[in-house]
This record gives structure tokens, sequence and C-alpha cells, in this order.
């Protein structure tokens, strides 16, 4: 099954403008007070704490999440995954002005005043039904307005990663996993020159010498 | 028996320090090594700097989530500022060498040509390469990879490329006792890939060469018309954070050799702008890509990832943007967020992973006079994270549009049983009729479909003229006397090929100059 094909074209370019500028400043002022997350619904966070969202971001990430991978028999859940921990644990890695994106990110998505200026919807993201967040993200995906096809991409890529870097998913997938080579004890030394002689091994040039 | 030079990493200088050598050459990857290789066999004393952390293949597991954040810039992550092109870009010692798919071609001649023709670019000419191609191909092994060790995924593109009548290639790849395991894209466990991790590194490491891992080079210091050397802060090899630690390299001559996106970067933050020249023309061999569902396995996960190609569609007429055809490995992970879509559709398709097959078309960007590239710029100059951005053009889009066609005629003549663009909502296809009529109607438009590239060229343009152009014509900085630039940055053009043979032969023909500006 696929989500609903995008919206119809409806808005007049006078309207369509007005809403794609207001959509790139919404997004750059994001976490400003006046959008400030109000009304979601909140979700246990991890106990070993969160490193870069706030906990409504969290909830928010958490309910993504549930849509985008969808309970299967043979997958692990997402709650099994711990993937808006993980989500959290990828974002920590990337450059302070990322992390910042990310949450602007989600408080836009979250928000009921910037979901009633894009689409007409008031209430909060993570106070909708599935099948309402689903429409939500279709329209994120879908939108004319550039900002916000980006903005779902960072999200979907984000969430996505949380959910699959996880070796728990790969039966699910049919993937064994990387080969028992890989286990090599051999490999075990890391050369790094001074007094040890340079091991022995593919990389070394044991032919006639080169000009 | 000890080694002359040594391999550090970010915690191997408890206080900032400084450090005097001959050239200091910033990044590992196929320009810097195979430059700095030459200059340590004419007793140059070097020093190399690394951003990305020094894994070996004690290191590497074969684990995805472990690959992309220590061996990827950005974790894997980076892309246009629009989040249009994902881009795939190696970030550790030995660069984008340590975890390409192997592939090797020599710069066709028609690209030189017109490098020289229209960018002003004198004596990089393919007789001046080829002695250094061909003792690189022997160091390296690289050799064509023989039709009966392919792997199904590629053999689907050989298969259709057979059936259709379309011109076909066996790949040549620089391996030495190579498994076929297929993991080279993370790293490969038994040094059988002739990286520059293992090869020209260690070379230049047993004359001398010290290596400095985990060294974020924020500038070049400059004195008049002379680069005095540049200034680095050590990272810590876990968290990848600024350790504090300062470390300057004072050198006679300065090599920049970052790549397509650091290089430009580090030349800006150094306030050397090149006539506003410096970070433009930045090309990315846009990919498009197309799935196909086969009905036996394909494993694409298993097997030398690159063995077949297709030139066919490199040369498409006046006005239009050539494409090239291979295959990539399709993982996990990173299969879960490049093919598109979310909950059970995506779920669905991800299940049947062991059966789908992917093809790329590879676009030659930059040879059409309007097809001027995009364009990387600083953020935060104290960040590492740069602005990079393409804006994806009609011609491309058409070109997109022609190679989805091709490949999808391509994996149903194989066999697919179904074929699906990487549209945001996929199309999708399951016989040939359908192939023209659905592709035509799709959404070609930036942020509803994915675009991905491995090759990352330009940004710092070789050429004649200083008004339009980066480096000269011996790759040294116009305008100082001995700051170089050494990588993928000088190409004033996309290749039409992969890049990497390109570099190596590029670097060790421009090693001459860089011992030239030392002397």
């Amino acid at each position: 099954m696929d989500l609903p094909p995008p919206h119809p074209v409806g808005l007049g370019r006078r309207s369509l403008l007005r809403r794609g500028l207001l959509g790139g400043a919404l997004l750059a002022a994001g976490g400003a007070g006046f959008l400030a997350l109000r009304g979601g619904i909140p979700v246990p966070l991890p106990p070993d704490g969160l490193l870069v969202f706030s906990p409504a971001q969290f909830a928010v990430l958490d309910a993504v999440a549930r849509r985008m991978v969808r309970p299967r028999p043979g997958w692990p859940t997402v709650d099994q995954v711990g993937v808006a921990r993980a989500a959290d644990r990828i974002a920590a890695r990337t450059e302070p002005s990322a992390q910042k994106e990310l949450r602007q990110l989600l408080g836009l998505f979250e928000n009921g005043l910037a979901g009633f200026l894009f689409g007409g919807r008031t209430r909060p993201f993570t106070a909708l039904e599935g099948a309402d967040q689903d429409r939500v993200l279709g329209e994120w995906r879908d939108s004319r307005i550039a900002v916000r096809r980006t903005g779902f991409s960072a999200l979907r890529t984000l969430v996505l990663a949380g959910y699959y870097q996880s070796p728990t998913l790969w039966p699910a997938v049919g993937y064994g996993g990387p080969p028992g080579i890989f286990a090599d004890p051999a490999s075990n030394e890391e050369w790094r020159g001074g007094d040890q002689p340079r091991p022995d091994g593919n990389g070394v040039w044991h032919g006639e010498p080169l000009p | 028996m000890s080694t002359a030079g040594r391999i550090l990493g970010g915690r191997d200088h408890a206080t900032s320090t400084t450090v005097d050598c001959d050239v200091v050459v910033v990044g590992s990857g196929a320009g810097g090594s195979a430059l700095a290789e030459r200059l340590t066999a004419r007793g140059l004393r070097v020093v190399m700097l690394e951003e990305g952390g020094y894994w070996t293949r004690h290191a590497f597991d074969g684990r995805e989530d472990h690959s992309y954040p220590r061996l990827y810039q950005e974790m894997g992550n980076r892309a246009t500022d629009d989040q249009s092109v994902l881009i795939l870009q190696g970030r550790s010692v030995g660069g984008g060498t340590t975890v390409n798919w192997c592939t090797c071609f020599r710069t066709p001649r028609r690209v030189l040509d017109h490098w020289r023709d229209h960018h002003g670019v004198k004596g990089l000419t393919e007789e001046a390469l080829v002695p250094h191609w061909e003792v690189l191909e022997k160091r390296l092994h690289i050799a064509e990879w023989p039709l009966d060790r392919m792997n199904d995924n590629n053999r689907v593109l050989w298969d259709g490329c057979g059936k259709l009548g379309y011109s076909r290639g066996l790949i040549r790849r620089n391996v030495n006792n190579c498994a076929n395991l297929g993991y080279c894209g993370l790293g490969c466990p038994l040094d059988a890939k002739m990286s520059m991790l293992v090869t020209l590194i260690p070379d230049a490491v047993e004359r001398g060469m010290t290596v400095q891992a985990n060294a974020s080079v924020r500038r070049v210091l400059v004195e008049g018309r002379r680069a005095t050397g540049v200034e680095a802060v050590l990272l810590d090899p876990e968290t990848d954070r600024p350790t504090g630690v300062t470390l300057t390299v004072k050198a006679r001559t300065v090599a920049v050799c970052g790549g397509a996106i650091n290089s430009p970067a580090l030349l800006l933050r150094s306030g050397l702008e090149g006539n506003g020249n410096v970070g433009k023309r930045f090309f990315l061999h846009p990919v498009v890509i197309m799935s196909a569902l086969m009905p036996d396995p394909v494993v694409p996960w298993t097997g030398a990832p690159q063995a077949a190609y297709s030139h066919h569609f490199i040369e498409r007429g006046a006005g239009k943007v050539g494409f090239f055809l291979e295959v990539p490995p399709v993982m996990p992970l990173i299969a879960s967020t490049v093919f598109p879509g979310f909950g059970e559709p995506h779920q669905e398709l991800m299940e049947q992973l062991a059966y789908v097959h992917t093809s790329i078309a590879i676009c030659h960007d930059g040879l059409l006079p309007e097809d001027v590239g995009g364009t990387v710029r600083l953020r935060d100059p104290a960040e590492r994270r740069v602005s990079i951005d393409y804006p994806l053009r009609p011609i491309h889009f058409e070109a997109f549009r022609e190679a989805c066609k091709v490949m999808s005629r391509l994996q149903l003549a194989a066999g697919a049983r179904e074929v699906r663009s990487l549209h945001a909502v996929p199309v999708r296809i399951r016989k040939a009729a359908e192939v023209d009529p659905l592709l035509d109607a799709a959404p070609w438009e930036a942020g509803r479909v994915r675009v991905a590239t491995a090759h990352q060229m330009g940004g710092c343009a070789m050429g004649g003229d200083p008004r339009t152009s980066v480096v000269d014509g011996t790759l040294r900085y116009h305008g100082l006397d001995n700051l170089f630039v050494v990588d993928g940055s000088v190409f004033p053009t996309s290749l039409g090929v992969n890049p990497q043979e390109t570099i190596f032969g590029i670097a060790r023909w421009a090693s001459q100059f860089v011992a030239a500006a030392t002397a």
C-alpha cells in the first residue's frame, strides 16, 4: 500500500508564493518562542538521557518512527531498537549548526501553528491519529515548498538511520551480516611506524623496483 | 628493524606544538598520497595531515553503523544544503580510496582535450599521464575483473546491455588477492584493496613521512607571495571533537589535497578566494538510480561491487548531458535511507533486499557551457561543515529521465519482475511499453527524486587564466609561489569516468612541480 498521491494543485500563485516565503521564514525561526511546542504527547525518555533533543522533540521523533517503521512479524519494534534514542545519538555526532537545524525542524514539524499555515491542521503532530500523521508526512514529502521537502528528507533519513543501524533487523531483511572473515585475529595489529617494522601484506610491493 | 616515519593520532600530542618539514600535504586521499609518495622518493621531508581517523583492517568489521561514522564525511550524511543530492565522500587515512569501490579508468582523451581547448589547461596531456598510469597500474595491481567472478548484481547490467545491444565493458580494479567479499565500501578486511592506506602511504612512511591523523587544518599561513605552513586543530579520535591542542606545521611548500569540497573550503578559510573562483565550478557526477526486483536472489551486498559498466550513452549529442552506467553495492542501512517511502511499502521492499538489483547512471556534468556546476561556501568558519549548493538544472533532469528509461529497459530485459524509480513516490514499471509514459509523467524536480554522488570534483579549477581559474597548469595557486592544490578539486569539469585513477595520475605527474618549488 502506498501513501495517498500528492495533493492536487489548489493554491493560486500568489497564495503559493506567500506560503513559500513564509515557509522559509518559519523554518529559519522554528525554535523561536512564538513557535514553542505546546500540547504535544509526552513519551518515556531513555534512562540514560538525551544528548541533543528536548523531551518534546524526542516525542516527535518517536511518533515519526512509529509511522516510518510499522509493526511487522519478524521485525524488531521501534521500542526494541530504541529508534528515537538512536536518532538522538546520531545527531549528537553532528556539528552544532546541524543540531540546531534538526531541533528547529522537529519544532516546526510538531507545531500546530505551522501545521495550520501549511495545511490547515491545528493539533500537534504527536496528538494526531496514525493515518493523519501519515497524511502530514505525505504533505511534507510532496510539498511544493522546497524547504518542506528538504525537512522531510532530513527527518526521514534521521529516523530510518536510527532504526536500520541496528543489527537486530538484519534477519528481517534477509541480511546475514558481515562474513566471518571480519573476525580475523591476525588483523589485530595496527601499524604505526617508528620502532615497528612494516608488516608484510597485500599492499607491500614485491616486484621489480618501479621508476 | 624500525620504520623511518610514523603514523600519529589525535591523542599523540599533549600540548600545542610546531613542527618543520619540506612539504606539508593536507589530505591523505588519492591526490595527497600519490604526491607524497613521489616527494619522499626524492628525499623530501613530508608531513601529511588527515582530518579523519587512522582506521585499518583491525577496525574494519563490515558493519555499516560503525563504518559510516568512522570512514565517511559527516558520517555518510553529507548532502547539498537542500538535501537534494546525497554526497558519499571518504574521510579517514587513505581518504576516498579506503572506501571506494575499486573502479579504475584512465582519463578519457576527449576530456583532457576539452580542458585544453576550453579551459586553457596546457601540458596535461594523455602523453604526459601515460607513464604515471603505467607505473601506478603495476603498483596498485589494476586489472580487469574477470567475467566469471562477476556478481549477480553486476550481471544484470551486463546481461541487459548484451540483450539490448549497448556497449559494455569489464571494470579494472585495484585489488590484490581479492576474495570477492563485496565490503569495499566499508574498508577492506583483507587489505586486498590497493587503497592508499595500504600502499603509497606506508611506502612514504617507510621513507620517513609523518602522518598525523585527526588533524583538521583550519588555515594556510601566508606571508606575501608565500605559503609558510598550515595550522591544524587536533580532534579526539573517539568523539571527533577538538582536543584543544593545535598543531602548526611550517613548510617550504604547502600542498592542499583535501578533495573537491574540503580543499576549496580550506582556501576560503585562509582568505584565498582566487578572484572569486574558489568553490566555483564544483561538479559531482550526479547519479540517478533505478531499483529492480529480480526473480532470483542477486544478494547485492556480496561480490566485487563494480565489475560491469557501459559508456554507451556518454556522448548523447549537442546540448545534452551524457551518462555512464554502473551498479552499486546495496546494504541495509544505506538502502533504507536511499530507497524512497516509509512505513509498510518501504518495509516490503526492504524485506526483499536480497532480490533487489540497482543500476546507477552517472551524469557527466560540466561540459556544456551553461553547466557551470555548484558552489562550495563557508558556513561558520569554526565548523567543519560547509555550505554545498548544487542547482540541478533542466539539462540534468533531461539526462536523469532518459537515464532512468535506459536503466528500466535494461533491467526488464535482464528479467526484472518490476522496476522502481527512486522518486519520493516511486514510479513502478512492469513492462517495457510502460517505461516512456510512466517516466515522462514523473516529477523531475529537486527533492522529488533521489540523486546521489560518490565523485566530487572541481572547486579549485585549473586553467590558464587567473580570472577564471584557481590553479595554473602546474597546479600552483595563481598568485602564490609555493601553494599547490593536488586533488580532484582542480578538474575544470567532471570526468565521465570514476575519478581515482585520474587523481593518482595527475598527482604523480604534478609531484615534479611541487618538488621544483621546494628546491
